[in-house]
């Protein structure tokens, strides 16, 4: 019998599920269209194929937004009989963080990929002219395969895609599960799952959108080659293609750094980029894209490298693809922190990237003959030569970069047994270090060549001052900077000091440029601007990790010597434990934990941790600023904490601040008793983790929370305190009269121990005196944070800005000359001389 | 020859070597036998938490110590110390891999690595009367 269930939606998931075939099917249709108007060479037939294509796309479109706008309507209202609702959001969800639910899981992202290449589609319909037909038939194909990534429908029992409309009863580990019967079920779901912390954070509602525009993007120049290729217009499609590759390096670029930014600010592996594979899988397309851009550029100016324009535009969507299998695949299972669900794609997901890969590149083999070349040689005093060769270099740090994050997959191709290496981001660093040397060397230098040729008189005369100026600016770094890493040894602080060097040079070298050999028109600095930003990313992150400082370093000493031997290069101890109210030593910080708060309608708890900075001379305060790292305390389903850093930021340097451990609230009240002693000078107290012994008076004591007034008469008790590691305290409870009638007690307290100590009598008669003691046995009034300090970050991030201000003067530049139509025959090239 | 082929063939050689000097870093996964017998290096030790043994995390005693007993897949179980906090759902995990060595007897840990329980089992909705 049919169970009727009470309280469901279920037209919304109707309707979202309909769209969705719909927009596969379009899609296909759009495709095969398309496919016949490029075919068919017949005028009348080739533009009715045209006009039903067109038709198809925009079916397309409309459907696909329309799917997004049913998802969202269901994450809004809260139908947790939705599988991705009750999944990814919960009532309490605040609602900017709904659009993070929304791309939380796969079939969100596909959705959003897709949704940025109907917008692309939208434009390329009616800007693309003659080159229409077949870019879009290459992107009707890409929609064609990511509509059914969302698709949910088995197919001679293999299922394609996965419903985001999907029914919570009706999802496969439901099945047979007793609920399922009930007719009410829906009333016993209150809340949803609700969405994962770490993705609760304004960079998780922009950067996701950015990424995937630019993810959506790099279809555009592939599309372009791929068409060139196809009709045999091996040359006409690089110049439209031209802008289009700038926008998707530009965007790719933003939307890479986008997630770099999240990840400082709110994820707490200490830094902005860890050479995860998720990060390297966006980050290598976005590289072997910039060296087609470069090929681009000297085979418009020179007619050479288009053979290799073609590999690297080809290559870069394929790697696209290759990022989105390896990331969604579930096969970097053990070697990310990132945790993906494996949906049991794996196979869509190889079928997608290979119905790319395997064409382009079977095209591009049987026709390289038919690729037109120059046949002359470059010079080496080309721009184009160095360009090429600068490809090539950026090729390297791909293959790299991919060759290692892809162990898991060698592992399964070819049945190894290897693992990442162990220290995986001085792995990578030591390479990538080089890479990055010689990138912008060629950066600095090679604006000043010309194409085809150039009077070595002039290079050396342009270059001599911005060389000059680099090297002593170099120098004033080093050692102002105190550029001192010698964590790896002396050979990587030579490269460190080359580094520097390269990337300073790169920033004043295009400076130069741009006066000297643009006579200062900044219209068409796009180049020399994108390249100043890349110097100082360069030099931002050669500082900003070489310098970077833990501040939280646990001096206690705690456990046994030997501690800091051989291991301490990895395993500084960077956690600290800040008692509340009792001020710690950290870098020039007294810092002091002063309790916790919430805010009602945020789930996180906000502690509160103030930093003081003082002049050793006469302690007074410099500066002081509170910070308020956060964390989700004992999620839904967790245990532990998932903490959000936070930062002070300076102009030259950031704080950076976050928890990894707090005491479990539910345990124990603290219901110690002091416990009273009568001692004598030289006696012992023994408690439950060591002794101490009262040593003598001191008649000006000291004591950090005890200020000496005049007319006080004070006497402080020394005490050595003993652990069961015979390690050595000492403690010095003060007893003090005031205005000759008040009396006080200053206590003392051992925080690592949860010892306190008050001296609370004088009895001169018995020549005693009167000390309390307490244990706090369960004492959980405390936070374990790290701590670091990140100089000239700015560097970095201003620098990124400038890179991306440097590729929208180049768009526009360059869709101004697209659009003034110069007709550009095959093999003739005009040659320009600006970048 | 051409110049551009002979930069290519010095590309392809540079990449080789890079690959050639990388493989050096490369670790493999070894069980805690295998790591005891080249004690000192560091190694890849995939298993599960032994929760016959005690856990022990005090950050007031100290922030960067934890300690806590793993089998590995040839079912050895061995002490081992974590120089830092103790990671969020530590209890939970289906899987851990390690990364550090050997010295003495106990598995000297810089790195954790946790395997979730699979979404699947996440997944199922419990409908407990606890949880209504």
């Amino acid at each position: 019998m049919e169970t009727k269930y009470i309280g469901e939606h279920l037209l919304p998931g109707q309707l979202g599920h309909f769209f969705a075939v719909l927009s596969f099917m379009a899609s296909l249709v759009a495709t095969i269209a398309y496919f016949n108007a490029v075919r068919i060479k017949e005028a009348p037939l080739q533009d009715s194929w045209k006009k039903l294509a067109r038709y198809a796309f925009v079916v397309e479109i409309l459907s696909s937004f329309a799917v997004f706008g049913i998802l969202y309507y269901v994450l809004y209202n809260h139908f947790f009989e939705y599988k991705y609702v009750w999944r990814n959001s919960s009532r309490t969800l605040e609602v900017k963080y709904l659009l993070s639910s929304f791309w939380a899981d796969q079939e969100g992202s596909f959705l959003l990929w897709s949704l940025w290449h109907s917008v692309l589609g939208c434009i390329l319909m009616f800007r693309a002219k003659k080159w229409e037909a077949p870019v879009m038939t290459v992107l009707s194909f890409a929609q064609f395969c990511l509509a059914s990534m969302l698709l949910g429908i088995y197919i001679f029992g293999y299922r394609v895609g996965s419903n985001p409309f999907l029914l919570l009863r009706q999802a496969e580990e439901n099945i047979n599960l007793p609920w399922v019967s009930l007719p009410d079920y829906l009333s016993k779901i209150p809340d949803g799952n609700g969405l994962n912390p770490l993705l609760q954070n304004y960079w998780m509602v922009i950067h996701p959108p950015v990424l995937f525009l630019g993810f959506a993007s790099m279809i555009v120049p592939f599309a372009f080659a791929f068409g060139g290729l196809w009709t045999r217009q091996y040359t006409e499609w690089t110049k439209p293609a031209m802008p289009w590759a700038l926008f998707a390096g530009m965007i790719l670029g933003t939307g890479v750094m986008m997630g770099a930014a999240w990840a400082y600010e709110s994820l707490t592996f200490g830094g902005y980029w860890a050479w995860d594979p998720v990060e390297n899988g966006s980050l290598v397309p976005w590289i072997t894209l910039v060296a087609g851009i470069h090929t681009l550029l000297a085979y418009r100016s020179t007619g050479h490298a288009l053979k290799s324009t073609f590999f690297f535009f080809f290559i870069s969507f394929v790697l696209i693809l290759y990022a989105t299998f390896l990331t969604r695949s579930g096969i970097l299972g053990e070697t990310s922190v990132h945790s993906f669900t494996d949906l049991g794609m794996s196979g869509q997901l190889l079928v997608y990237m290979a119905v790319f890969t395997i064409p382009a590149f079977t095209l591009l083999i049987m026709r390289r003959k038919e690729i037109p070349d120059v046949k002359r040689e470059e010079s080496s005093y080309s721009r184009e030569f160095w360009l090429f060769v600068g490809s090539l270099v950026l090729l390297i740090a791909a293959i790299q970069i991919t060759f290692t994050t892809s162990i898991p997959v060698w592992n399964k191709l070819f049945k190894l047994n290897m693992a990442p290496p162990t220290e995986a981001v001085f792995h990578y660093n030591k390479i990538q270090i080089w890479v990055a040397i010689v990138l912008g060397l060629l950066t600095a230098i090679v604006q000043f060549l010309k194409y085809k040729d150039t009077p070595r008189k002039h290079v050396t005369q342009k270059l001599l001052w911005p060389t000059v100026i680099a090297l002593v600016a170099t120098a004033l770094i080093g050692w102002l900077g105190n550029i001192n890493f010698r964590a790896y040894g002396a050979g990587f602080l030579v490269a460190i000091y080359i580094m520097l060097f390269a990337s300073v040079y790169a920033i004043i070298a295009n400076t130069a440029y741009i006066f000297s050999g643009l006579k200062g028109k900044v219209r068409s600095a796009g180049a020399s601007v994108a390249h100043i930003g890349f110097g100082m990313i360069l030099l931002g992150v050669l500082i900003s990790s070489s310098k970077k400082e833990t501040i939280s370093i646990d001096k206690m000493k705690m456990i046994e010597p030997g501690f800091f031997g051989e291991q301490s290069k990895e395993n500084p101890r960077e956690n600290l434990m800040l008692p509340r109210n009792f001020p710690i030593q950290m870098g020039a910080y007294h810092v002091t934990y002063a309790g916790d708060s919430t805010v009602p309608g945020d789930p996180k708890t906000y502690y509160v941790v103030r930093y003081e900075k003082k002049d050793p001379a006469n302690g007074a305060t410099l500066e002081s600023f509170t910070l308020y790292p956060d964390a989700f305390v004992n999620t839904k389903g967790q245990e532990g904490l998932t903490p959000n850093p936070s930062s002070r930021h300076y102009l030259t340097k950031d704080i950076f601040t976050y928890i990894t451990a707090v005491p479990r609230k539910d345990a124990a009240n603290d219901t110690a008793q002091y416990r009273t002693h009568q001692v004598q000078q030289g006696d012992s107290i023994f408690f439950s983790s060591g002794y101490m012994v009262f040593t003598g008076l001191q008649t000006q004591p000291e004591n950090r929370n005890y200020q000496a007034q005049t007319g006080d008469l004070a006497v402080g008790a020394k005490l050595q305190v003993y652990n069961k590691n015979n390690e050595q305290f000492t403690l010095q409870p003060v007893y003090y009269i005031r205005d000759s009638t008040y009396q006080f007690s200053v206590p003392d307290t051992l925080s690592p121990l949860s010892l306190y100590v008050k001296f609370s009598k004088i009895m001169p008669k018995d020549n005693k005196i009167e000390l309390e003691v307490k244990e706090g046995g369960t004492f959980d009034d405390y936070i374990v944070l790290k701590a670091f300090i990140f100089p000239y970050i700015n560097v970095l991030w201003i620098g990124v800005l400038i890179m991306i201000a440097g590729f929208v003067m180049s768009i526009v530049q360059r869709a101004k000359k697209t659009a003034e139509k110069v007709a550009v025959k095959s093999g003739k090239i005009a040659v320009s001389e600006e970048l | 020859m051409k110049k551009t082929n002979i930069v290519l063939l010095v590309v392809i050689a540079v990449a080789i070597g890079v690959i050639v000097t990388m493989a050096g870093d490369f670790s493999t996964y070894v069980t805690f036998a295998t790591a005891k017998e080249k004690e000192g290096k560091e190694y890849h030790v995939i298993g599960t938490l032994d929760k016959a043994q005690a856990l022990n995390y005090d950050p007031v005693k100290d922030a960067n110590y934890f300690t806590f007993y793993m089998k590995d897949k040839l079912g050895e179980s061995r002490k081992v110390i974590f120089y830092g906090t103790k990671p969020t759902d530590f209890e939970k995990a289906d899987q851990l891999v390690l990364t550090g060595k050997i010295s003495g007897e106990e598995f000297h840990c810089d790195k954790i690595l946790m395997k979730c329980p699979s979404k699947y089992k996440e997944d199922q909705v419990a409908m407990s009367t606890k949880k209504m």
